[in-house]
């Protein structure tokens, strides 16, 4: 059986310019991952390409001698198969995206929102049947909001907001969701209730949940695994040992930005003065 | 009973008293019970009144489920049936139909010819313009640049009729402008059958947009990551929404405001973005504000009739600036 997904040699760019290389990982069902990495290093991109929104990028379609030199197109595999090789359908029930927070759609009651999520189980006017209305009520209830049907999704919380975003894609009921930084504009109470959520998810119903975040310290403490996209490469594992082996420290090229193991976060001298070079 | 059923109700029974004013109350001051009784009552409700009531009742229906296609399809509050170009490009054939006829010195005026003359012309702009809208929209990844480009056509169609315009005799001037005004009057029977088969075909691919229409509120990259085409969804509601435009200017002229208004006070009213609901609530409330303005444009009694456009604007407009000063709140 091969891999739920595997990422062999994947590069990353726009037009000529090559902002990625070199990413492979690979990763199976019921895991929680989170994808780290500074600012402009790809990380929507990289989730974007998982989610079949941006194709593959090939740095050889260029005429630029120098990504031809160093970068290969590379490959993403579904259980051993290209995106391309599923019909939209088909891979609508494998991977859903969920877009950064802060859109907003207006008064669409919170059912009918996501009844748009099970597309192809609805009827020709998008209604949805017993099963689907059913499915829609357990989602709101694993989110934490039972009973949210009838509300207009433009009088939610941002953090309601959120979790309809996710109980969206549990309705799509694929394997895997991706998610890009699902907690941007959360307060820390929301932060925190979403990330559980999500890590309950992915450890109950064996779905493979990768969300980017900014924020390190719940990372290391909620995920079974780390994607980190640094400047020295990319590196995937287990929190305990990316923090042993060193790893987190190559993560910014910042000098006095060093990665403290005991509160499992980013500590700042403000030593850039002094020049110095983690 | 929900909320959503009793304005059903309320407007399917606005709509049918409406329908009786509009036959009831023409620029011919004639009481009802002559309508029915007299020979030349009978006339004027069968052979002017009844033909250009229908007519109104299908244009309204068609315009604003149109508007509100366009408006979902480019997520702007101000898109129109017609913000792709297509009276535009119905202005220019029919602009070329009858300053072409002057030209070569050949007049269909006054026959049967005439009306089929413009409304083929128009219809063949119409559908040029929107078979290279699809073409380019087909290329384009977003609706934003398709909208850009599909006002661009409009205006360049527009400055080609400008041109015919002025190189024109002043009688195609004045017909070609009295096409612009709009009109529901004067069609035959066959010309209504027609334009009923047009609607009824249009509005039956509307409402097979509805689940594409719901799946595009959440945004098209939304859209593409529930496993859906786009692109395909584009073609479709630009299909229906150019046999809904296309059909009702070829056959009544350039009626606007109608198609920017009625989904708006279709959401103010029903406050659902849910197309299942908006759908009907346009059909609806397209047709009885139609039929209302057509009962306005003959100014009972009084034996002139003023341009549906104008009344339409007059209508229209005051909502379009209700949504502005609505909408300035949240612009920043």
């Amino acid at each position: 059986m091969a891999e739920l997904l595997k990422i062999e040699n994947l590069t990353l760019g726009f037009g000529e310019k090559v902002i990625f290389r070199n990413i492979n990982v690979s990763e199976e069902n019921g895991r929680f991952v989170a994808l780290a990495g500074s600012n402009g290093r790809g990380k929507s991109t990289l989730l974007k390409t998982l989610a079949g929104l941006d194709s593959i990028y090939n740095p050889q379609s260029f005429n630029n001698p120098d990504s031809l030199q160093r970068s290969e197109k590379g490959s993403i595999l579904y259980k051993g198969k290209a995106i391309a090789e599923y019909t939209k359908k088909e891979f609508s029930s494998l991977v859903s995206f969920v877009f950064p927070s802060g859109r907003r759609t207006n008064n669409l009651s919170v059912k009918d929102m996501l009844s748009i999520y099970c597309y192809y189980r609805t009827n020709w006017i998008g209604a949805p049947g017993e099963d689907e209305e059913k499915k829609i009520s357990k989602a709101l209830e694993q989110v934490g909001l039972s009973g949210f049907e009838n509300r207009n999704s433009a009088n939610l919380s941002d953090g309601e907001y959120q979790r309809i975003t996710i109980a969206g894609a549990l309705v799509q009921d694929s394997e895997i969701i991706l998610l890009d930084e699902p907690t941007a504009f959360l307060d820390i109470a929301n932060k925190f209730m979403i990330t559980h959520l999500l890590k309950e998810i992915a450890h109950t119903s064996g779905k493979l949940i990768i969300f980017s975040t900014h924020d390190l310290q719940l990372a290391m403490d909620m995920c079974d695994r780390i994607w980190l996209m640094t400047e020295s490469g990319f590196y995937s594992g287990e929190p305990e040992t990316l923090m042993n082996d060193g790893t987190m420290d190559k993560m910014f090229n910042v000098p006095g930005l060093i990665f403290d193991k005991n509160i499992k976060s980013f500590t700042y001298d403000g030593g850039f003065k002094n020049n110095k070079r983690v | 009973m929900k909320r959503r059923s009793v304005y059903y109700i309320i407007f399917a029974a606005a709509l049918v008293i409406f329908f009786a004013a509009d036959l009831f109350l023409g620029s011919v001051d004639i009481s009802v019970k002559d309508l029915f009784t007299t020979y030349i009552g009978k006339d004027i409700l069968i052979n002017f009144r009844l033909p250009k009531a229908i007519a109104a009742l299908l244009c309204g229906i068609a315009l604003g489920v149109c508007g509100l296609q366009m408006q979902t399809l480019f997520r702007n509050p101000l898109a129109d049936p017609y913000i792709l170009g297509v009276s535009s490009g119905a202005g220019l054939g029919v602009a070329l139909y009858l300053m072409g006829m002057s030209w070569v010195g050949v007049s269909a005026e006054g026959t049967v010819f005439q009306s089929f003359g413009i409304a083929g012309s128009a219809l063949a702009g119409a559908v040029l313009v929107t078979l290279l809208i699809l073409y380019v929209s087909k290329k384009m990844e977003g609706n934003l640049s398709l909208l850009i480009f599909g006002v661009m056509i409009g205006f360049i169609a527009g400055a080609l009729v400008n041109l015919l315009q002025y190189t024109s005799n002043a009688h195609a001037l004045k017909t070609y402008v009295l096409w612009t005004m709009g009109s529901f009057a004067g069609l035959t029977t066959a010309q209504l059958l027609i334009l009923a088969a047009i609607v009824i075909t249009g509005i039956i691919l509307s409402v097979r947009n509805i689940k594409d229409l719901n799946a595009i509120l959440l945004g098209e990259d939304y859209a593409a990551s529930l496993g859906l085409d786009v692109k395909k969804i584009r073609v479709r509601v630009l299909v229906s929404t150019t046999l809904l435009a296309g059909g009702v200017t070829a056959f009544c002229g350039p009626i606007g405001f109608l198609g920017i208004a009625v989904p708006h006070i279709a959401r103010f009213i029903f406050k659902d973005a849910n197309h299942r609901t908006l759908v009907p609530a346009t059909i609806l409330i397209g047709a009885t504000i139609t039929i209302f303005a057509d009962t306005i444009s003959q100014l009972p009694g009084s034996g002139t009739v003023i341009p549906i456009n104008t009344v339409a604007a007059l209508l229209g407009i005051p909502v379009i600036l209700v949504i502005l000063w609505k909408a300035r709140k949240y612009s920043n």
